[in-house]
């Protein structure tokens, strides 16, 4: 009994030795996304003063009929515009599915043809 | 004369017959001066643009849609033109949306990233698209086929074009290799404002790519934790844009997170050099190098920072005195 409990703390220790010095390596630098870029350093800082809620996002696209883990993974791989720009949106955002609409195209492209035909 | 008509029929067959339809209700409406419909086409027709090849056509193997598949069917075409493999089954839980019975734009962009790739999204010209292609890059475009006011939003794959014929070749739903006039692509690519992607390899830069857009397609990907392809397409950016901070700030940090600290000071160094007013340049210099255990030069790095203020005056703080702790301690050992 002591020898596992002492175990899992050595184990504890070296995993958290493991993992202090790379989380001191990255704190220092300033990330990637706080340079603005010459495209869209206003856009950014819109976005940036608004909250970015991932997790309601993910939620919204649960709802929507993704599973659980899959909609993290798809959020995960968002950029915060991106995110932003879902939120909210998703039932009234374009969603590419079929071509099969050619009915209409035929419809408006016979309608216009005749209206120059008589005209 | 029979030959001739059955080869015309033939080619009538290539040619969707809806295709040929709003063909002619397009060049109606070009005829009677309505060339505001379709600006692009016109523009392009009036002039070629320079430099532009005359045929283009990419050898990239069709995968038909499911019903309501096309976001999936068209990624994997686009995936297969970057020489990555996926399975339709990854990308529709990639992007498919059961609700919403299709796939979005931003989960379109979003997918590419989580196989290696920097999805770029395309300036809204019919002349970039031709110009990808001509690189050797299928694009993807959404078009609408639907009839004010209803949208039926639809991915397909350009993957080549015809400039005399004014014709694209595009990978569609279940039909491959379908030619479409110019005028009718722009007419249902329109509604979507012309919106159009790429996926390319980190070491590849898309050809009609911008230097904005393009370092922060890249840093889309850093973000998503792929340090080694956020690594080789910085490096990629920083060979087209030498100059551009953002790139050198992001190859320095995916470097660093990968363990790289001397590659990390590599990137840093000649950037400084180009910017020396830039606090997170010389604060991340400063901080490389008192990760690399060089704390006394890092302490004149970071001062340089101190000296500009800014907005980053903040952090640069907070990095002096840790270089100071640093340097305590090293002292009280």
């Amino acid at each position: 009994m002591k020898t596992t409990l002492m175990r899992l703390i050595g184990r504890l220790l070296i995993v958290s030795m493991l993992a202090l010095p790379f989380q001191t390596v990255q704190a220092g630098m300033i990330g990637t996304d706080q340079v603005a870029s010459s495209a869209t350093a206003q856009a950014q800082r819109a976005t940036l003063a608004r909250t970015i809620d991932r997790p309601d996002v993910a939620s919204q696209l649960q709802a929507l009929g993704v599973d659980a883990n899959a909609a993290k993974e798809r959020v995960a791989a968002m950029t915060d515009a991106e995110v932003q720009s879902l939120a909210n949106n998703l039932s009234t955002m374009p969603a590419g599915a079929n071509s099969t609409a050619w009915g209409w195209a035929i419809v408006i492209a016979l309608v216009i043809w005749a209206w120059y035909s008589y005209k | 004369m029979i030959s001739r008509s059955r080869a015309s029929v033939r080619r009538a067959a290539g040619v969707t017959g809806v295709c040929r339809l709003a063909g002619v209700f397009l060049a109606l409406l070009l005829l009677s001066g309505c060339s505001m419909m379709l600006p692009q086409t016109t523009a392009l027709q009036d002039s070629k643009p320079q430099q532009l090849p005359d045929l283009a056509k990419l050898d990239v193997p069709f995968v038909p849609q499911d019903e309501n598949m096309c976001g999936p069917a068209a990624l994997k075409m686009a995936l297969a033109g970057a020489k990555v493999d996926a399975t339709l089954d990854e990308l529709k839980r990639q992007v498919f949306l059961p609700g919403r019975q299709g796939s979005l734009q931003a989960e379109m962009l979003a997918a590419p990233r989580r196989h290696g790739l920097v999805s770029y999204q395309l300036a809204p010209r019919l002349e970039d698209v031709l110009r990808e292609v001509a690189a050797g890059t299928p694009v993807i475009v959404l078009q609408d086929y639907g009839v004010w006011p209803v949208s039926v939003w639809h991915y397909a794959v350009v993957i080549g074009y015809d400039y005399a014929r004014h014709e694209v070749i595009l990978h569609s739903g279940l039909k491959a290799g379908m030619r479409m006039p110019i005028a009718v692509l722009e007419y249902l690519w329109k509604q979507s404002d012309y919106w159009a992607m790429v996926a390319e390899p980190p070491q590849r830069v898309p050809a009609t790519a911008s230097e904005g857009a393009y370092v922060d397609a890249v840093a889309a990907v850093e973000r998503t934790g792929d340090l080694a392809a956020a690594r080789a397409a910085y490096g990629a950016a920083l060979e087209r844009w030498p100059g551009d901070v953002k790139a050198s700030v992001g190859l320095a940090n995916a470097l660093h997170g990968l363990g790289d600290l001397k590659g990390a000071e590599a990137a840093l160094r000649p950037a400084v050099e180009r910017h020396p007013d830039s606090a997170i340049l010389l604060n991340n210099l400063a901080q490389t190098l008192s990760d690399l255990n060089r704390n006394a030069e890092a302490l004149t790095v970071i001062d340089r920072a101190t000296a500009l203020g800014g907005d980053f005056a903040d952090a640069v703080q907070d990095t002096r005195r840790h270089i100071q702790e640093r340097l305590r301690a090293a002292a009280a050992r």
